[in-house]
């Protein structure tokens, strides 16, 4: 671990050097389920740091599958998973925790803890790093404490820390998944249709989040994402799957018209998801006040 | 409505050219029920023959007629302890012991034999197995039989009585604890287990959060269920006021077995109400 950090950390020059070991190399990794379905078929990767890789391909394509083999929620039939070092794949119980808690994930429920505040969800990113012992008598130590407000602050919603997690909104709760994520200080970050769920506004404030976890703290990032134009807005590299194989690895703009049909199909058109937006103006919002006046029962901010 | 596909030359759905009334399945139905129905009355041969109803209305009469002796202490020798109503709380909280012993038993167990909790490994999944078999057996051997059984044990009295209730409390416990935790939603598991924590923790943090509610609102379902019950455990000694239930018959005493008949309906009818209204303010 140790070795990895020092190296991103070095000047680029010695990095030119010496290359550094991919953060995640995949090895024919192949996963067949009990039900007989090849989810994934022989697939090789080499993820850099720092990269911004998006995972595209058809539902039931694998992404979820690979995504999940990385951290071993799911296990592999058969290839190698290596996360700096580690073999992921050959790792015991005590080792592939090890392993989990240095890579955040997210996911396309969002998976919260529905019942539990906010705080709580996000203090379980440390789960990882402390005993079961603190677990149990829920006495999470001062610096956890610390760093949940800190992570809860940067994605927006420190206000909101002891609502319960189901009273916030789809954006909200993907938010606080990954301040969850971040909570473990991780150096990879998966990320499983982390805006599926969303409408388009809110999907590029997820997103920004993700870009900046990726830029600013040098999080590398593995994204599987529905539309094309996210994968080109936002992504360094793209990675399509289909029926379990790679069928193309390269720089976003390269997909061109004959390479989305053959990831997508013949019959696929390509749609847009709605450009950034700002949020909505407040004239809108003055508009809906002043219809408030007439109707009281309308007043977006009654009955909450 | 078979127009619509001869008009168009189409084949008419086998569903349609069925006769509901001449179906051959329907009329095996019908017949299988009245052949049971006919060789069940022969089985049993209920006899009317001996019932008397102007002596029926009579008892009906007494019954109506309420001894309150009973609610006193009736002679030097017997207390408060051995009034109706202190043997009514003493009942009640028959059924409350059985529910809490119940909860101490099935609780731990029912994690055991949850199907996502014990997944993902053969001998997790054999305990699985083992526990919910044993749920379905407890529960299958009524109180009452298990009460008789306990006799032999605890002789007649209260603690028979109660851990016969227990007993069976904890496979119905047990199973609808188990099904609870089964209910849950996987996905925080799932964001849990990634984060790195180990098993308790997960179950800690993503489980116990999930099921507080449902178990609160069945431990409720069962304790009233349980109250319900405990009046019952004295017809085969199980201890409570059913022993005094039973002697009041026996010794012809219909006042003091009216107002006891009366008691336990107003409790129950009390416990109903009260059960239901936590429950529906869980939910």
């Amino acid at each position: 671990m140790r070795e990895g950090r020092r190296e991103t950390g070095g000047l680029r020059c010695f990095r030119r050097l010496r290359p550094v070991p991919p953060i995640v190399s995949i090895k024919d990794l192949v996963k067949t389920y009990p039900s007989g379905t090849r989810a994934l078929d022989g697939v090789s990767l080499d993820i850099e740091r720092g990269e911004f890789v998006v995972l595209i391909g058809l539902s039931g394509s694998g992404k979820s599958t690979l995504l999940r083999c990385i951290n071993r929620l799911v296990d592999p039939t058969l290839g190698t998973v290596i996360f700096d070092g580690i073999d992921v794949t050959a790792a015991d119980r005590v080792a592939i925790r090890r392993v989990r808690r240095r890579i955040g994930m997210i996911f396309q429920q969002f998976n919260l803890v529905r019942r539990s505040s906010v705080f709580g969800n996000v203090l379980a990113g440390r789960l990882g790093y402390r005993s079961s012992w603190r677990t149990i008598a829920s006495r999470p130590s001062s610096s956890d404490v610390a760093a949940a407000f800190e992570n809860l602050g940067r994605v927006g919603i420190a206000q909101r820390a002891f609502s319960r997690a189901d009273a916030l909104s789809g954006g909200q709760q993907q938010r606080v998944g990954i301040a969850r994520a971040l909570m473990q200080k991780p150096e990879l970050m998966l990320a499983d249709e982390p805006v599926a769920s969303l409408d388009p506004a809110t999907s590029h404030s997820v997103m920004k989040y993700l870009e900046e976890i990726n830029k600013k703290d040098g999080i590398t990032v593995i994204c599987s994402l529905h539309f094309l134009s996210l994968a080109r807005r936002y992504g360094t590299r793209v990675v399509a799957l289909k029926d379990g194989r790679i069928a193309f690895d390269g720089r976003p703009d390269a997909i061109d018209e004959r390479r989305f049909k053959e990831i997508y199909g013949e019959d696929a058109e390509e749609v847009e998801i709605g450009p950034e937006r700002t949020p909505p103006a407040s004239a809108n919002d003055a508009a809906l006040r002043a219809l408030a006046a007439d109707a009281p029962d309308l007043d977006p901010g009654v009955g909450r | 409505m078979a127009e619509y596909f001869t008009a168009r030359g189409l084949p008419v759905p086998l569903e349609l050219r069925r006769n509901p009334l001449t179906d051959w399945r329907r009329l095996l139905a019908i017949a299988i029920v009245l052949i049971v129905l006919y060789i069940g009355l022969n089985i049993t041969d209920i006899n009317t023959g001996r019932a008397n109803p102007a002596y029926a209305f009579n008892i009906i009469a007494q019954l109506f007629k309420w001894d309150f002796s009973i609610m006193t202490p009736r002679d030097e020798f017997e207390t408060f302890r051995d009034t109706a109503w202190w043997k009514m709380i003493e009942t009640i909280f028959l059924g409350v012991m059985a529910t809490a012993f119940a909860i101490v038993v099935s609780l731990p167990l029912a994690f055991l034999g949850a199907r996502n909790i014990m997944a993902g490994n053969p001998i997790t999944q054999a305990i699985y197995v083992i526990v919910r078999v044993m749920f379905t057996i407890i529960r299958s051997i009524d109180v009452l039989i298990v009460v008789i059984v306990l006799l032999v044990i605890f002789g007649p009295g209260n603690a028979a009585g109660v851990f016969g209730l227990a007993f069976h409390n904890v496979g119905v416990l047990g199973k609808l604890y188990s099904e609870a935790i089964e209910g849950i939603d996987a996905g925080p598991l799932e964001a849990i287990t990634a984060t790195g924590a180990n098993r308790l923790q997960v179950v800690w943090t993503a489980v116990l959060p999930q099921i507080t509610n449902p178990f609160i609102s069945f431990t409720i379902y069962r304790l009233d269920t349980n109250v319900r019950l405990a009046p019952i455990l004295g017809l085969v000694g199980g201890g409570g006021i059913g022993t005094d239930l039973f002697q009041s018959i026996q010794l012809f005493h219909y006042g003091a077995a009216g107002l006891i008949i009366f008691m336990i309906v107003f409790t129950v009818a009390t416990m109903d109400f009260v059960s239901a209204q936590i429950r529906k303010r869980l939910v």
